[in-house]
């Protein structure tokens, strides 16, 4: 019997040495977009997208990855109403006509077996831009809630908004680029 | 950005505020003589907490709009600071997490709608911005001593308003098993990063 689950150990540590590329589908639970723009030099304002949904694929062996991720625009929550409605509507984000925004990446950068970065093509209110998130955490852990491998971290990525159309208030001093912030988990498929 | 609708007056002082850089706004300048009682801009104050989740991505929720009042004696270099944080308004963007956090072991929210923080304590840098503001803060109905730190902050004469705006963006950590809100430790961490956006408006 020892010697059974000794041999099912290494065949289990071969698997794992030798992994084949993973699919994580993205937890809507601990996967949102968050985005800061400085309000008049003074304080800083703060949204989030509340919807957000995907799948990541990591070849951990090989130090691959791929991504195609939906971010709900309609789905902006800024904690006044006035202001989600503000940023929704045509002078921003437009999310009447342009309901989501897509992120995919073909280029992940890893540092050990943690990915450090991810280089892809940011498309919001249909145009499309490179852009470069970088990971300030990242961890795998085996989930005790479902019971399989749970991959993600949290990534910062700088966008300049008038690449994408949006340049309302760039004439009385409000930031070009702006600074997103990405909570990330996703379940092994 | 602001909700408000934007003036050209907002637009001309917000690009001189803007000009003048932070810690040189004209507002600053010239301490008001005695205490000014600011009231808390609701639209503009608001507390995010992070917590770590399996050590791997930071967990956040939005709480507010805080209220209160404060009031900064800048010649005196002294200042008041009163906030009620109304905990009960967590959320993260995902229902069934926010009515989690609410729970007994979290935020206690049915027995303690609000957390309180009330400060005496305040540090001035040398062009008479707030630095540091120390107190006690009391959530769960336990209190303890809480420091909150600038990590900017400036004076505006906002044209909408025809008044004095101040404030900024601060931080603070706390544990909060010394509170008892021990659920999912150690998987979600024990300490939490506070994330504080507050603005004030003069009388």
């Amino acid at each position: 019997m020892k010697k059974l689950s000794f041999i099912a150990a290494l065949g289990l540590f071969a698997a794992a040495a030798h992994a084949e590329p993973a699919t994580y589908v993205l937890d809507p639970a601990h996967s949102f977009a968050s985005w800061e723009m400085p309000h008049f030099g003074t304080s800083t304002n703060r949204g989030r997208f509340n919807k957000t949904t995907g799948t990541v694929t990591i070849d951990k062996a090989a130090k691959t990855g791929s991504l195609d991720v939906t971010v709900d625009t309609t789905s902006l929550d800024t904690g006044t109403a006035a202001f989600t409605k503000h940023i929704s509507s045509e002078e921003m984000l437009n999310v009447a006509l342009f309901p989501t925004s897509h992120l995919v990446a073909n280029k992940f950068v890893f540092n050990g077996d943690k990915v450090a970065e991810i280089d892809g093509n940011l498309t919001l209110l249909g145009k499309t831009n490179p852009v470069v998130l970088k990971a300030t955490n990242y961890n795998c852990y085996m989930s005790p809630m479902v019971k399989r491998e749970v991959c993600g971290g949290d990534f910062e990525m700088m966008i300049t908004r008038s690449q994408f159309g949006v340049s309302y208030g760039l004439n009385y001093g409000f930031p070009d680029t702006m600074k997103v912030i990405i909570q990330v988990e996703g379940v092994k498929q | 950005m602001s909700s408000n609708k934007l003036s050209g007056a907002v637009v001309r002082t917000a690009l001189a505020v803007l000009c003048a850089g932070p810690g040189l706004a004209p507002a600053l300048a010239q301490p008001a003589a005695g205490p000014v009682t600011y009231e808390l801009d609701p639209n503009h104050t608001f507390v995010t907490f992070e917590v770590m989740h399996f050590g791997t991505s930071t967990l956040r929720g939005r709480i507010g709009p805080v209220t209160g009042s404060v009031t900064v004696d800048r010649a005196a270099r002294a200042g008041d600071l009163r906030l009620r944080i109304p905990v009960i308004t967590v959320e993260t963007g995902m229902d069934v997490l926010d009515a989690r956090l609410k729970k007994p072991d979290l935020l206690a929210t049915a027995e303690y709608p609000e957390a309180y923080f009330v400060a005496t304590r305040f540090k001035f840098d040398e062009a008479g911005g707030v630095q540091e503001v120390r107190g006690e803060f009391t959530f769960r109905g336990l209190g303890d001593a809480l420091s909150l730190y600038a990590r900017s902050f400036a004076c505006r004469r906002d044209a909408t308003l025809k008044r004095e705006v101040c404030g900024g963006d601060f931080s603070a950590d706390f544990k909060r098993s010394h509170f008892g809100a021990t659920f999912g430790e150690p998987f979600v961490s024990d300490n939490v990063h506070l994330v504080i956006q507050v603005e004030a408006i003069a009388p």
